[in-house]
């Protein structure tokens, strides 16, 4: 063969390439045909084995042809290779999901809404320097009365219908004992708070017999009664995060002197009156007032240097408020219809 | 405590006249908090005062009659048709219900023949206005009623008037009448008291016979006042009196009765009237019972007493017990003529014990219980009497027989204004804080900065410095007191964070959500687990006095409330269930049986339980069922939460009873087991209701060390190289059996180990399975080789051969 034709079949197999690929759509067959060409035994070197009989003036020309069509081999399969990649993404982008379809859930679970609300009582009073307290909820007839001045027989304690286990071993009735074992321990300057559960007997869709509350004893130099106030306004502020106010009702707690019922600006109608409130504009939350020097007696505290203050209120009643919640015993029944709300 | 509010205006002068609702507003604002406000005269409208000036038979019925009537004097008459029999004459005034009056149960009057004659409305009776049961006739007002010709009936009946509902705070006796109502009512408005008609002068006469009074232990009865009251006749109380009673709730029985009761709602003296005729010593003694003397008490109930009682006797024979209810023999009855009127006072604790022992808790127990002012007595005797004789014709036969020991005296208290104006947190003047007690009826000494301050007789609530300081920051108003935001010094030290919170901030967000149940159950419940007699927790504390059997002992286990909420949810539709609690549990300290008494409070070891039922929610329809291994899952997630990164071992376990034998595990942190988790038994569950398995997790998380805080680990630089081994194994070979040989050749590249497969296929050969276990070899330092990594896997793999009957697949 001569240089001529040589050229000439090298150019042919280029052309002759060309209509191998391009009807191919995988990459594993593109290189597969690419081989065959410019593969050991490819075509193309088939066409190189002539060139050693060529004479070698014709040589370089042929030799630059050879190099000509695998260049042009080379080109086509990257090119065909971009087209495919090409096409597949725009074949991806082709897709299309139902996008409405329902989410798979996702494991959710829920902090009970009292606990919420009493992790949530208990920053806000830790900002103002109180620390959590804690104490036994079955509890001696003498921390949850006597060192509160309630002595046996006081008519004080029909305000709170007590579980007894025995003749001195009771349900604490509020959480004011740990007022008592707090006091019993530490020196003043103390401010605590101590949520927990409490236990009346009391059934009704407000009352239950077993109830959260959350207390608060703060005993220092020279603490007031206006120092109550301004704790009560922050912390009803925080909670229902709103500028409210506190409204203190001369009451009567044995273990308080001066003693208030603590009523708050209602949150819902903010004042002007509604069916939550009653029509009053205030709704009750708790009791507070100036701990009494008898109780300081209890505990051995000096009630000339030392004054103090305390407050106690209903967790249940705080969500209720906040949260809607009609009937007490939602509370404690663990359906996961009420749990999974909050 | 009922008042009413006509008997509170009565009672004092008031600067200003205030409306009831300003009342109202007053008291509660003092710390007497109204606890609700009736409009008495709001059962019925449109009935007016209506003078009968002319009667005649109805022609048609014989029991009718035609009644004219005028509403004013000299205006023109309305013919009314009647079928009471007691119809007056003429110039008696009658309650005429016009039409389109409403009467009590929603009735409006209409005009409408009568035997053919229109009748326009109708003459009332009591019961048609729902002031009591009579029917015998219509209402016809007294000669001597002064109200105005056409003004409403409820001006006549008394009934224009509020009812309102104090709560008296329990140290305050001093206000279950209405005149120390009135008294804070004066406080808070500026006024003063107008003390009731007590002048007996009118009423005195009589045969002379004075009874003697013996107390025998003035602790006991400072004050005993008797007063001989004779020539009465019983009959009906009059309209005004009876009335009132009603509007407090006390339902009226003849005047002498409802005298005691008028008098102790006016003043807060409880009286008792004997009939004199059925007395015969002469002497009236109070003493303590005998120790099982009995009594017949004027409910005919016989009482067995103890010598904590008060007893008040004619001689030696007890005729009241005294302060809480009278004798039978010696009632008042419908023949009494001569009364032997009781004033007098008791020590409060007596009072109560003797109430509440015999549960006979009496509107006078309650008085007496909380304090009556010896002081009353006088007062409250002279007012009976002159009720009794003015209502009842008689006249008062002997003076006041008086045994009062010792005069009570109000101490006189030493108020630092310093003090108060310390503890008030507000900047009082002296003279806004003698205003204030004087106006609540306080005698004030001295001046300037320490005032000598009396209270009244009747606050014996009122004894030390900070009780005066109350009520003056009450009477000033607690609105004055300002707020402030103390600086709190910082507490030394801080509590750890709370395990109980990290458990069950973990937890939830793993997926489970937190209930809270009651810490006490029914005994039922508590034994639904099945525990054996030696665990302390089948011998739960028992409450006293539960208010239902489903409280009725202390729960030792979280779990069966929780199992029963799987019952709830499901009987209203929700058989998927994933709930977890952590709270207190409550043990006996040491050995014990429910019947032991209680000496000493409790173990309140916090635990956490959880239970999973049904499926977790998968897309569209799909979910996967809960297994055991979702509660060991959980289980682990609440151990790390307080623990930190522990190793937890798991053995399996037959002696939990409330599990299933062959589906349970306990975990053991340390060495110690700290709790279970498997399928619950299906009797136990079953106990509490479930039908579907139920899987659960039971923890003692006082058991665990709370974990300092989490240290980093370094992150490999370097990769690993994995090998697996897949065994031939019996059945019945535990994973952590081959955990535990992996673990033992201590082999420092071992850096992670997975059970990839747990297949178990009869083709394996009877009672065998295969295992594929892939470990991960790891060093800190630099990247392993091939050489390295096969030599350390083919020790595990020699040690496996050697230890365990096990075969390389
Ligand atoms: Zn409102």
């Amino acid at each position: 063969m001569s240089a001529n034709e040589l050229i000439a079949n090298l150019d042919k197999l280029g052309d002759e390439f060309l209509s191998v690929i391009q009807p191919l759509s995988d990459e594993q067959a593109i290189r597969a045909a690419q081989a065959q060409f410019l593969g050991k035994k490819g075509k193309v070197s088939e066409v190189m084995k002539e060139l050693s009989k060529l004479p070698p003036a014709d040589r370089p020309l042929v030799g630059a042809a050879v190099n000509k069509v695998k260049q042009t081999i080379e080109e086509q399969v990257c090119r065909r290779l971009g087209e495919l990649t090409a096409l597949a993404a725009k074949a991806d982008l082709a897709r299309v999901v139902d996008v409405t379809l329902p989410a798979r859930p996702v494991p959710q679970g829920h902090l009970h809404l009292l606990t919420q609300v009493r992790l949530e009582a208990v920053q806000i009073f830790s900002e103002l320097g109180f620390v959590v307290a804690d104490g036994p909820q079955i509890e001696t007839d003498w921390h949850t009365f006597e060192a509160l001045a309630i002595p046996k027989d006081h008519p004080a304690r029909d305000m709170q219908d007590t579980f007894y286990l025995s003749e001195e071993i009771v349900l604490r009735t509020h959480t004011s004992p740990v007022q008592v074992r707090t006091m019993l321990t530490q020196a003043p300057p103390i401010r605590i708070v101590a949520p927990g559960h409490v236990y009346r007997r009391d059934d009704d869709p407000t009352h239950s017999p077993m109830f959260t509350q959350i207390e608060g004893l703060a005993v220092d130099e020279g603490l007031s009664f206006a120092d109550l106030k301004g704790v009560l306004i922050h912390f009803v502020s925080r909670f229902f995060q709103k500028e409210l106010t506190v409204r203190l009702r001369p009451s009567y707690f044995p273990f308080v002197e001066p003693g208030a019922e603590v009523d708050m600006q209602c949150s819902f109608c903010g004042g002007s009156g509604c069916r939550l409130c009653k029509g009053t504009g205030w709704v009750e939350i708790g009791g507070a007032g100036v701990v009494d020097p008898d109780v300081f007696a209890h505990c051995k505290i000096d009630s000339e240097k030392y004054t103090g203050f305390a407050f106690g209120m209903g967790l249940e009643r705080m969500a209720m408020l906040r949260h809607g919640v009609n009937d007490i015993k939602f509370y404690y029944e663990g359906d996961v219809r009420f749990l999974e709300q909050f | 405590m009922k008042v009413l509010w006509s008997w509170l205006l009565e009672l004092c002068d008031l600067d200003k006249q205030p409306t009831v609702e300003e009342g109202a507003k007053a008291l509660t604002r003092g710390g007497l908090e109204i606890e609700g406000m009736t409009d008495l005269g709001a059962g019925f409208s449109g009935v007016v005062v209506a003078e009968v000036v002319g009667r005649k038979p109805h022609p048609q019925a014989e029991k009718l009659t035609l009644v004219d009537v005028i509403t004013e004097k000299g205006g023109a008459a309305t013919q009314v048709v009647c079928g009471a029999p007691n119809v007056p004459d003429p110039g008696r005034k009658v309650l005429w219900a016009q039409i389109g009056a409403t009467l009590p149960g929603g009735m409006t009057l209409a005009a409408k023949p009568v035997k053919g004659i229109v009748s326009p409305g109708m003459l009332c009776a009591e019961d048609e206005l729902g002031l009591g049961d009579d029917h015998g006739g219509i209402i016809v007002l007294p000669e001597d009623d002064r109200t105005a010709l056409g003004a409403k009936a409820q001006v006549a009946l008394g009934l224009d008037d509020w009812m309102l509902e104090v709560n008296a705070p329990a140290n305050r006796g001093d206000v279950l009448g209405h005149l120390g109502v009135a008294r804070e009512l004066v406080a808070m408005l500026r006024g003063k008291i107008v003390l009731p008609d007590v002048d007996l002068s009118a009423f005195v006469g009589g045969d002379g016979a004075v009874p003697m009074v013996d107390i025998a232990n003035a602790a006991s009865c400072p004050r005993y006042t008797a007063r001989l009251i004779t020539k009465l006749q019983v009959r009906p109380s009059p309209q005004r009196i009876a009335q009132r009673l009603r509007g407090v709730g006390v339902r009226p029985i003849s005047n002498l009765v409802d005298v005691t009761n008028y008098v102790m709602f006016e003043l807060g003296q409880p009286l008792h009237a004997f009939d004199a005729e059925t007395l015969s010593a002469g002497t009236v003694r109070i003493s303590h019972a005998a120790d099982g003397e009995k009594f017949t008490t004027l409910d005919k109930i016989h009482r067995t007493l103890i010598p904590g009682d008060l007893v008040i006797r004619d001689g030696e024979k007890g005729i009241a017990l005294a302060g809480v209810m009278g004798g039978l023999d010696t009632e008042v009855t419908d023949k009494t003529t001569r009364v032997l009127l009781e004033s007098a006072s008791f020590q409060p604790l007596l009072i109560r014990r003797t109430a509440r022992r015999l549960g006979l808790h009496s509107e006078a127990s309650h008085r007496f219980e909380r304090g009556v002012d010896p002081e009353l007595a006088q007062l409250a005797s002279d007012r009976a009497a002159r009720l009794m004789c003015q209502h009842g014709g008689g006249e008062i036969a002997s003076r006041l027989v008086d045994a009062y020991p010792q005069k009570r005296t109000s101490p006189t208290l030493t108020v630092r204004m310093a003090r108060v104006r310390m503890v008030g947190g507000v900047p009082l003047e002296t003279s806004t804080c003698r205003d204030a007690l004087e106006r609540l009826g306080f005698t004030v000494g001295g001046s300037g900065e320490v005032l000598d301050v009396t209270p009244p007789s009747a606050r014996a609530d009122v004894a030390r410095e900070v009780d005066v300081i109350e009520e003056i920051l009450r009477v000033v108003g607690y609105e004055q007191v300002p707020s402030s935001l103390p600086i709190l010094r910082q507490a030394p030290g801080n509590r750890p964070a709370d395990r109980a919170d990290v458990v069950r901030k973990a937890l939830a967000a793993a997926g489970l959500s937190e209930a809270i149940t009651y810490g006490f159950q029914s005994v039922e419940r508590n034994g639904a687990l099945g525990l054996p007699g030696s665990d302390r927790r089948s011998q739960p504390i028992a409450v006293r006095n539960p208010m239902s059997i489903d409280q009725a002992v202390m729960r030792t286990s979280l779990l069966p409330n929780l199992i029963a909420a799987v019952t709830r949810n499901a009987s209203h539709g929700r058989h998927d269930v994933a709930i977890c609690e952590v709270g207190s549990v409550f043990l006996r300290r040491g050995e014990g049986s429910v019947d032991r008494p209680l000496h000493e409070l409790a173990d309140e070891p916090t635990w956490c339980a959880g239970v999973l039922s049904g499926k977790r929610g998968g897309q569209l329809g799909a979910g996967t069922a809960w297994d055991a291994f979702d509660a060991k899952g959980y289980a682990q997630i609440a151990i790390r939460a307080v623990a930190g990164d522990v190793e937890i071992k798991t053995r399996a376990t037959q002696s939990v009873p409330c599990f299933h034998p062959g589906v349970a595990g306990e975990l053991v942190v340390g060495g110690h087991v700290v709790g279970w988790f498997g399928e619950v038994h299906p009797e136990v569950r079953r106990r509490l209701g479930v039908e579907a398995p139920v899987f659960a997790f039971d923890l003692d998380l006082t058991r665990l060390r709370l974990m300092d805080p989490a240290q980093m680990r370094s992150i490999p630089r370097f990769p690993g190289s994995t090998r697996d081994v897949s065994l031939l194994l019996a059945a019945s070979m535990p994973a952590s059996r081959i955990e535990e040989v992996i673990a033992a050749v201590g082999e420092p590249l071992v850096n992670q180990v997975r059970l990839l497969e747990d297949y178990r296929d009869p083709k394996l050969g009877e009672g065998m399975k295969s295992m594929l276990w892939s470990i991960l070899y790891r060093s800190p330092e630099r990247t392993l080789t091939d050489v390295e990594v096969d030599k350390a896997h083919e020790a595990i793999v020699g040690r496996l051969m050697e230890n365990l009957p096990a075969q390389r697949r």
